[in-house]
């Protein structure tokens, strides 16, 4: 096999198929793009829950004077119940680690958390504020096990779980990530139709040259190899076009218009970029490679 | 060198054969005129012998090897075994002289320094020399034919198969590359020509095999064109 062969014939072949040569080019691009904006979406959902799994944690309340849950009989929870709570929480292998807040500390978080609005602390007094547990789970997803397992306690008002405020967030992430791969994936069926039919016009502009080398006993391989690699070169550029949109999308996207805008949450890093990159190589080559090889198993029989 | 026993080829979309039960045995070295009307079968004939079709009855063998086992990666192979030269030259356009005829040793892969070398000698052996850089449109037609004959001959095949290979060409044309091919045939290569040219074979007295419908109606050495004599 001499490399500057193929490598004129490559060439060749380009140029002259020049525009189906650019469509490909944009398709692959902007499909690879895509798809890998959906992998990045995948990679900010996983850094926002590494984020905010960090600091969620869930609340055990316990009963106050006159409260109304069904474990509490109207009556504050008592100094053994409490103990034994704190115990039990403790011993359970879910948990992490678990505090308790009295009422006079949850009130000067209160303050802490809303010390902007002076009415609505002048409206509250440490009474008002229940007393609980503060648990932090070992794996935040298991909340239901935790809950399931105290809610009937004695002395035990209501258990919330502060990750459920951000399930709906996570939700709306997941499902754009899903679009992004369902338009992803049309768009590759595209990019790979329009490979195919580029490989096919190649392959019948140079027919002239193929036939003669069917007959003087070229190979297969070398025969197929310089339109093989024609389409693979198209992926190629491609995904590199790909790579650039989506270190654009990083940089201006994410970290000149979110992050200065959004500054509670995490975001994608570059680390995260070069990881999908390589992804979009390996697509890109791949499927213009399949694609190109079926193409001249139809259209250039030796 | 050449045999076929009792080979038929139907097209598919054709009901009758192209070839009908044919049998022909062609020796080392020998020169045979395939002649016989269009649609006789002679491009058929050649076709199987390059496994570009295959029979759909009998068996073909080729320079000792069965066709029909003979796996789909190894066609290649046969085929560097066989030149083949047509009634319109297939030349690229777009390369000279010199890289028509070294595009055929290029494309199978042998070394930059060993085409630089035969080439040229080939070349000269068709009587090209000093033209190996012009283009194929600013040759004759029988000039361009001789780079036919050269790519067909350059990788020294030991079949040289010639469809028609005077049919564009004129009268004082043609004798030229019958001695070219006659010549190419006393090296030892087997010369299997279809044409439809009965000055040429009247004059060079080889061996004729005459089909018509398919069939085999004559097979005559030292024959002539026509029936007779």
């Amino acid at each position: 096999m001499r490399a500057s062969f193929v490598l004129s014939e490559i060439g060749i072949g380009l140029r002259r198929n020049l525009t189906m040569t650019i469509a490909g080019v944009i398709t692959v691009a902007i499909s690879l793009a895509i798809f890998g904006a959906g992998l990045l979406a995948q990679r900010q959902v996983s850094a926002m829950k590494d984020f905010w799994y960090d600091k969620v944690e869930v609340s055990i309340y316990l009963c106050g004077e006159g409260s109304k849950g069904p474990n509490c009989n109207g009556s504050a929870v008592t100094p053994e119940q409490r103990t034994q709570l704190l115990e039990e929480v403790g011993a359970n292998p879910l948990v992490e680690k678990v505090f308790y807040e009295s009422q006079a500390q949850a009130y000067e978080n209160f303050k802490k958390q809303f010390k902007d609005s002076d009415d609505l602390i002048q409206n509250v007094t440490p009474d008002a504020l229940p007393e609980s547990l503060r648990v932090k789970l070992k794996d935040p997803t298991k909340y239901e096990d935790l809950a399931s397992a105290f809610i009937d306690s004695p002395g035990v008002e209501e258990i919330q779980d502060q990750k459920a405020l951000l399930d709906p967030f996570f939700r709306v992430l997941n499902r754009l990530q899903l679009v992004a791969w369902v338009v992803a994936g049309i768009q590759i069926l595209a990019a790979v139709l329009l490979i195919g039919n580029t490989i096919r016009v190649a392959a019948f502009s140079r027919r002239r040259e193929t036939g003669i080398m069917r007959l003087v006993g070229a190979s297969n391989l070398y025969i197929q190899l310089p339109f093989l690699l024609e389409g693979v070169l198209v992926g190629i550029v491609g995904a590199a076009l790909a790579a650039a949109g989506l270190a654009a999308l990083k940089a201006v996207l994410v970290d000149r218009l979110l992050q200065p805008m959004l500054k509670f949450t995490a975001f994608v890093g570059w680390g995260d970029v070069f990881a999908v990159i390589p992804w979009l190589f390996v697509l890109g080559v791949g499927l213009t490679g399949i694609s190109s090889f079926f193409t001249l198993r139809r259209h250039l029989r030796v | 060198m050449i045999r076929l026993e009792h080979v038929s080829k139907t097209y598919p979309a054709s009901a009758r054969p192209a070839l009908d039960d044919v049998t022909v045995d062609i020796e080392k070295g020998e020169f045979v005129f395939l002649v016989g009307s269009s649609g006789s079968g002679k491009s058929t004939f050649l076709r199987l012998l390059l496994k570009e079709e295959d029979p759909t009855g009998g068996r073909v063998h080729v320079a000792g090897k069965d066709l029909a086992r003979l796996s789909h990666w190894k066609v290649p192979a046969l085929r560097r075994s066989i030149g083949c030269v047509f009634q319109d030259f297939r030349l690229l356009p777009n390369k000279t002289v010199f890289q028509n005829v070294a595009f055929a040793l290029e494309v199978i892969g042998k070394p930059q320094h060993q085409i630089s070398k035969v080439v040229p000698e080939v070349l000269d052996l068709v009587g090209l020399e000093g033209k190996s850089k012009r283009m194929p449109d600013e040759l004759s037609g029988g000039e361009q034919q001789r780079v036919a004959v050269a790519r067909a001959f350059v990788n020294r095949p030991m079949i040289l198969i010639a469809d028609e290979p005077t049919g564009n060409l004129d009268p004082s044309t043609r004798v030229g590359i019958m001695k070219l091919l006659d010549r190419i045939n006393r090296t030892g290569t087997t010369v299997v020509m279809a044409t439809h040219d009965a000055a040429i074979v009247d004059s060079m007295r080889r061996r004729v095999v005459e089909l018509s419908m398919g069939k085999v109606v004559r097979d005559q050495s030292r024959g002539v064109y026509g029936h007779g004599a």
